[in-house]
């Protein structure tokens, strides 16, 4: 993949998180979607802001899970039926209260697993670079006191001088040109 | 202290109104409750004529007061477990529970008819001595086992240790239940009220009393459930039967006090403290106690259905064959398949609208369940549960429903009697904040 050039976007740095949550919805409001908030510690309003509600992680617990009840109850049924039956004190081979427990077990695995995955996979981890860490300020910041809002490039309605006016407007610390 | 921000509404805490107790809309439910008993219990009158009416009116009694015993017994766990816990949930819950809790000598006095009749319920009652049970068995009456065991477990199952150990259970949960109580009027009433030494001193006061009694309170439930309900098969033996009954209880608890509080939540005071966080939470615990019911007996089933052995297995043929597995199914898609899925979801979680159905469904499902239990112990319908000809086993919806109606109109009389909201509890404030302060 060849190197991405030119800007990635422009990071204001705020003091406050309610300074952050408020240039965030002023943000939305004039029509910026391309855009995140970093902050120490969890912010719920800075991901209101953002309309950051939906994630594609409940669907994977639901999918994982059920593909592990399928595994799991079918193995169970596939190998008392037919692949290795068993005289199980007189029983029945399909003997389906028997089969409950390891196709739960299997469930939970699988929806586990899938939630764990693909919460990872949806927030892109594991990445090596992130271009925000070329900022000096954000590499110090982000973890301990400061709480950023990045507009970024490939927005349609980014561009570099209006977009840094606009930031302008909310007196941040500090808003940095980040490269790729 | 909390008009300082009243100015900032977006981000700022919300104001309690200044009347705290119950909305007057309470005084038009009990109403309904009224009009529910009298209709219900005219029909169980009425049932009461046709053949077989008085045997099934005193075996759906025992059903009705067991669930009312449920559900004030099930509030005092509660209570005490989120004192234990602390949590926002438990403080908005807390006066609702308090109110359940106080009908406990409406329950005691709903016990009376079963104890009266025990004759007629309890082969143990019935046939109390040796020889009582000995020439039962004689006349056919009751089988070798049957005669075997009753003798076996008379310490634990005769008239007169049923009576102490219902006298010992009532007098502990009277006991606990007034002192809950008066503390928690004590306490909003402490002349320190708002400070951290008043805090912490009534936080271990609770907490002291309630963690041992926690623990007696699981012991003396099982003792009761095995005496007046389980032992209508005097044969079977289970170690988990009270635990289920534990989680039973929480499941209809919590039910019913989402259901309160929703209700509540379009008036004032609740609609102020009552936020969608609480709501989501008590969610998810409903969620785990559907979970954790369904872990257990199907356990139990799957640990007799595996062992097969001819003193277990019976309890569970009675309740599976002759018509029982139409019941027995509702009761498993009822009590745990619908409420399961459906409470997998967030967003149910969070409405109102869609909650209130749900917990008025999942205690539709505690009677199907409770039915489930009671009926299939006694001769004439283990493994044979018919209609034609036994029109008076509606009795089991008729009763069931004028007792719970007339418990709930002491439930809603309690709720009237005290503010809704506890106001000397650091979570209070908590509780005021916006959805998403941390």
């Amino acid at each position: 993949m060849p190197p991405i050039e030119g800007v990635y976007g422009l990071l204001a740095e705020f003091n406050t998180p309610s300074e952050l949550v408020h240039a965030t919805e002023e943000a939305r409001r004039a029509g910026y979607r391309r855009m995140e908030c970093y902050t120490p510690y969890p912010v719920e309003e800075a991901a209101e802001a953002l309309h950051f509600h939906k994630t594609g992680v409940p669907l994977m617990c639901l999918v994982g899970g059920l593909m592990g009840l399928v595994t799991g109850y079918g193995l169970e049924v596939w190998i008392n039926v037919w692949g290795y039956p068993l005289n199980i004190a007189g029983r029945p081979l399909f003997s389906w209260p028997a089969f409950v427990i390891p196709g739960y077990e299997w469930t939970i695995l699988f929806a586990g697993l899938s939630a764990a995955f693909g919460m990872l996979a949806q927030n892109g981890l594991p990445q090596l670079y992130h271009p925000l860490f070329n900022a000096p300020n954000f590499r110090d910041g982000a973890l301990q006191d400061k709480f950023f809002l990045c507009l970024e490039a490939h927005d349609p309605k980014f561009s570099r001088k209006e977009s840094r006016d606009f930031l302008e407007q909310f007196s941040p610390v500090s808003i940095v040109e980040v490269d790729h | 202290m909390h008009s300082a921000h009243h100015d900032d509404v977006h981000h700022g805490p919300r104001t309690l109104p200044a009347v705290l107790s119950a909305p007057d809309v309470v005084l038009a439910w009990r109403m309904r409750a009224v009009i529910v008993f009298a209709v219900f219990a005219l029909l169980s009158v009425g049932l009461l004529f046709t053949p077989l009416g008085p045997q099934h009116f005193i075996r759906s009694w025992l059903m009705g007061s067991m669930t009312c015993f449920n559900f004030m017994g099930g509030a005092l766990a509660f209570l005490m477990v989120q004192y234990l816990s602390g949590g926002k949930w438990g403080l908005v819950l807390r006066r609702p529970l308090e109110a359940m809790t106080r009908t406990w000598w409406l329950v005691l006095l709903m016990f009376l008819p079963v104890l009266i009749s025990m004759k007629r319920l309890y082969l143990w009652a019935a046939f109390s001595t040796p020889e009582q049970t000995l020439n039962a068995y004689k006349q056919g009456l009751i089988s070798q086992e049957q005669q075997i065991c009753i003798n076996l477990k008379h310490t634990m199952l005769s008239p007169t240790s049923a009576v102490v150990q219902f006298i010992i259970v009532f007098t502990f949960l009277g006991v606990l239940i007034t002192l809950l109580n008066r503390w928690s009027i004590a306490r909003d009433a402490d002349p320190a009220a708002g400070t951290m030494r008043s805090y912490d001193r009534w936080r271990v006061a609770f907490e002291n009393v309630a963690g041992p009694c926690t623990l007696f309170y699981v012991v003396i439930m099982t003792d009761f459930v095995i005496v007046f309900l389980k032992s209508l098969d005097a044969t079977w033996y289970s170690s988990v039967y009270g635990l289920q009954f534990l989680v039973a209880q929480g499941y209809a608890v919590l039910a019913l006090g989402v259901l309160t509080l929703i209700l509540l939540s379009r008036y004032e005071p609740i609609k102020t403290i009552f936020r969608v966080t609480e709501q989501h939470d008590m969610g998810k615990l409903m969620f785990a106690f559907t979970m954790l019911n369904i872990y257990l007996t199907f356990a139990e089933f799957l640990i007799i259905w595996s062992g097969n052995l001819p003193d277990e297995i019976p309890w569970y043929l009675k309740r599976i064959h002759g018509g029982w597995w139409y019941i027995c199914t509702v009761d498993v898609v009822c009590h745990w398949v619908i409420p399961f899925c459906i409470l997998l979801s967030r967003d149910f979680k969070r409405s109102k609208a869609r909650m209130v159905w749900l917990c008025c469904f999942m205690l539709f499902a505690r009677l199907v369940d409770m039915f489930w239990l009671t009926e299939p112990n006694f001769k004439d319908a283990a493994g044979n549960l018919h209609i034609a000809g036994n029109i008076s086993i509606l009795s089991y919806v008729t009763v069931p429903v004028a007792l719970i109606a007339l418990w709930m109109w002491f439930y809603l009389t309690e709720l009237t009697k005290r503010p809704l909201i506890v106001l000397n509890d650091p979570h209070t404030a908590e509780a005021l904040e916006p959805e998403h302060a941390h």
